[in-house]
């Protein structure tokens, strides 16, 4: 968008008289004759190919998968995958577990926090409930959908209860079926069981409510003035 | 045949190669891929078995016909290529391994191969396709043009031979320049300038990167647009025979055909057959000269493959290095350059040859002329004092 009231010049520029900016360095005669000749140029290029070639199609190529690691001349950077796995960096968290207690049944206490922050909206929660249990609720269904995870971690994050963690350091595993990667309880209830001293099973061992609830009773809320 | 279709592969290897790639390895019998040879079998299998479409505004007579003229004179080049020595058996009975000898020689290289403009810009008009039909002109227009260059480039060879015939011209370079036997009278030595003529044309004939204006295939459609299946895999195959074919005429012509030229090692080895044939067959004199000029047919003829595969090695280096031209760079090249330079190149070979008619004089100026260029290759000028920096930015 040019501005309208912007002078301009009427008279095209003579080509010599360029800008500052495109003042870059010319070749000198040297140079130019050589470029100027083509062939040198040109061998230079088939020279570089073929020490390219030489160099890939003769030499071993080392399978270590860390390509920056790789010793001897060949410069084929190609991973294998299948055969060959690249190795995960140290920070790399990989897919969501469900952590289970010692007992095997999840932390989790169906409390929505993770599936309200998840931004692609991809958990979804069914609560139950314990009919005699110091924790009322649990999942009933707990389910990610995997390719809508962007795997951002803000479910770990959410979560007041150490139930859902990023630790796995596997990455999802490619399905034919779109349904096969809704990853239910079963699939997402691995790894070791936690427990913190602060559980609540460590605390209490009935559903009862703590004796002393009614002698505290809630302050009431200071009102606006 | 053999060649060319390993070729396919060998592009593939050759390029990934080149290109610090692997290259394709997943075609493999019973676990084993032996460099994957089983991707040639492989894409063969699925050139055949695809779908042949024929376009409805085809004709489709022309258009089942142009992959088989785009085919047939390329192999006809085939076969006047020598490619080792006469066997002369018993009684008299020669075998060459030239599938035809004509006088004309290499001006049969130049009819056969411009025939093949036929085959490109039929495919480009039967395919009732507009753009198949700029391709198919675009490609018979770039070859008429490097027709002309083709011949001129090798008119000075021609003189130096004083023949036209491929197998005299073979012979001819197992003469040794400078009364010395280090150097033999290749091709290459006496004209130089004739052979990057010659090289580049051809190239331009191939139609091969850096000259593959024709086909282009993603960018700017070429004449086989509309092809499919085997036709479209037709010429694919016709084109590496091309490549085949051209080292084999640079070979023979170029590069001393079968024989070994450096050094007198043409004659060590004949004298080391001779030697062991005649231990071996001391009790019947009668085949010892058709056994020693058969083992020195063999060994001729490895030669000569040898040194096609090192040029068909070199067309892939090439064809991998370089970016395609301009289609009007092209034209450039063709005739504003080689075409001067050929003619220039005809006029310097006919007075070496007028002043010196041993050809030494016409070796020392192709050395000259190879001198040069490498020197102006490696020549790098001194550094000279440093530019000065830009004004740092505030």
């Amino acid at each position: 968008m040019s501005d309208p009231t912007e002078p301009t010049d009427s008279k095209p520029k003579a080509p010599d008289a360029a800008p500052a900016y495109y003042d870059v360095p010319q070749p000198d005669g040297l140079n130019t004759a050589q470029e100027r000749a083509y062939f040198p140029a040109i061998f230079k290029g088939i020279g570089v190919a073929s020490k390219h070639f030489f160099r890939n199609f003769f030499l071993g190529r080392d399978p270590n998968v860390e390509v920056l690691d790789r010793k001897g001349g060949n410069r084929i950077t190609t991973v294998q995958y299948p055969e060959e796995k690249p190795i995960y960096p140290p920070g790399y968290r990989g897919m969501h577990r469900l952590v289970p207690r010692e007992d095997g049944k999840p932390r989790c206490v169906a409390c929505y926090m993770c599936a309200t922050i998840c931004p692609a909206q991809c958990i979804y929660i069914e609560a139950g409930e314990y009919p005699d249990d110091p924790i009322e609720k649990y999942p009933i269904r707990f389910e990610i959908d995997e390719l809508r995870c962007v795997v951002c971690g803000l479910c770990v994050e959410a979560c007041p209860k150490d139930a859902i963690r990023m630790d796995t350091g596997t990455h999802c595993k490619p399905v034919y079926d779109r349904k096969d990667i809704v990853y239910g309880i079963d699939r997402l209830l691995t790894g070791t069981a936690v427990s913190h001293e602060s559980d609540v099973w460590f605390k209490r061992d009935t559903s009862d409510p703590p004796p002393d609830e009614g002698a505290h009773p809630t302050p009431p809320l200071p009102i606006a003035k | 045949m053999i060649l060319a279709t390993l070729l396919t592969l060998a592009e593939r290897k050759w390029s990934a190669a080149i290109q610090n790639r692997m290259g394709p390895n997943r075609a493999q019998i019973f676990g084993q891929t032996f460099g994957g040879v089983f991707h040639v079998v492989a894409d063969a299998l699925k050139m055949l078995t695809k779908e042949d479409v024929v376009p409805a505004d085809a004709s489709w007579l022309l258009f089942s016909l142009a992959p088989a003229f785009n085919f047939a004179p390329i192999f006809c080049l085939f076969a006047i290529v020598p490619m080792g020595p006469a066997v002369v058996m018993g009684h008299g009975f020669a075998v060459t391994p030239q599938i035809a000898n004509p006088d004309v020689g290499l001006l049969y290289v130049f009819g056969i191969a411009s025939l093949a403009v036929y085959g490109v810009s039929l495919a480009g008009w039967a395919s009732g396709n507009k753009l198949a039909l700029l391709g198919g002109v675009r490609a018979a227009a770039q070859m008429i043009s490097y027709e002309v260059a083709l011949g001129l480039g090798l008119v000075g060879m021609m003189m130096a031979a004083g023949t036209l015939r491929l197998d005299q011209m073979v012979d001819m370079q197992t003469k040794h320049l400078f009364g010395i036997g280090a150097l033999p009278a290749w091709g290459i030595f006496l004209q130089p300038v004739g052979f990057v003529l010659f090289f580049a044309a051809a190239f331009a004939e191939t139609k091969r990167a850096p000259f593959d204006l024709p086909e282009g295939e993603s960018e700017i459609i070429g004449y086989f647009l509309e092809y499919s299946g085997m036709k479209f895999g037709t010429f694919m195959i016709a084109e590496f025979v091309e490549v085949v074919t051209l080292a084999g005429i640079l070979t023979a012509i170029f590069f001393g055909g079968y024989h070994l030229g450096f050094f007198g090692l043409d004659e060590h080895l004949h004298d080391a057959v001779a030697s062991v044939v005649q231990s071996r067959f001391a009790s019947n004199p009668a085949v010892i000269e058709p056994s020693i000029a058969l083992t020195m047919a063999i060994f001729g003829a490895t030669i000569f493959a040898l040194k096609i595969i090192l040029l068909c090695w070199l067309q892939l280096v090439i064809r991998w290095t370089f970016p395609r031209f301009r289609y009007d760079q092209i034209q450039w090249l063709g005739w504003r350059i080689l075409l001067p330079i050929g003619l220039v190149n005809v006029f310097v070979t006919g007075l070496c040859l007028l002043l010196d008619a041993s050809l030494d004089l016409l070796a020392g100026v192709g050395m000259v002329e190879i001198a040069v260029c490498v020197g102006l290759a490696l020549w790098q000028k001194a550094p000279g004092p440093a530019r000065a920096k830009p004004a740092a930015a505030h």
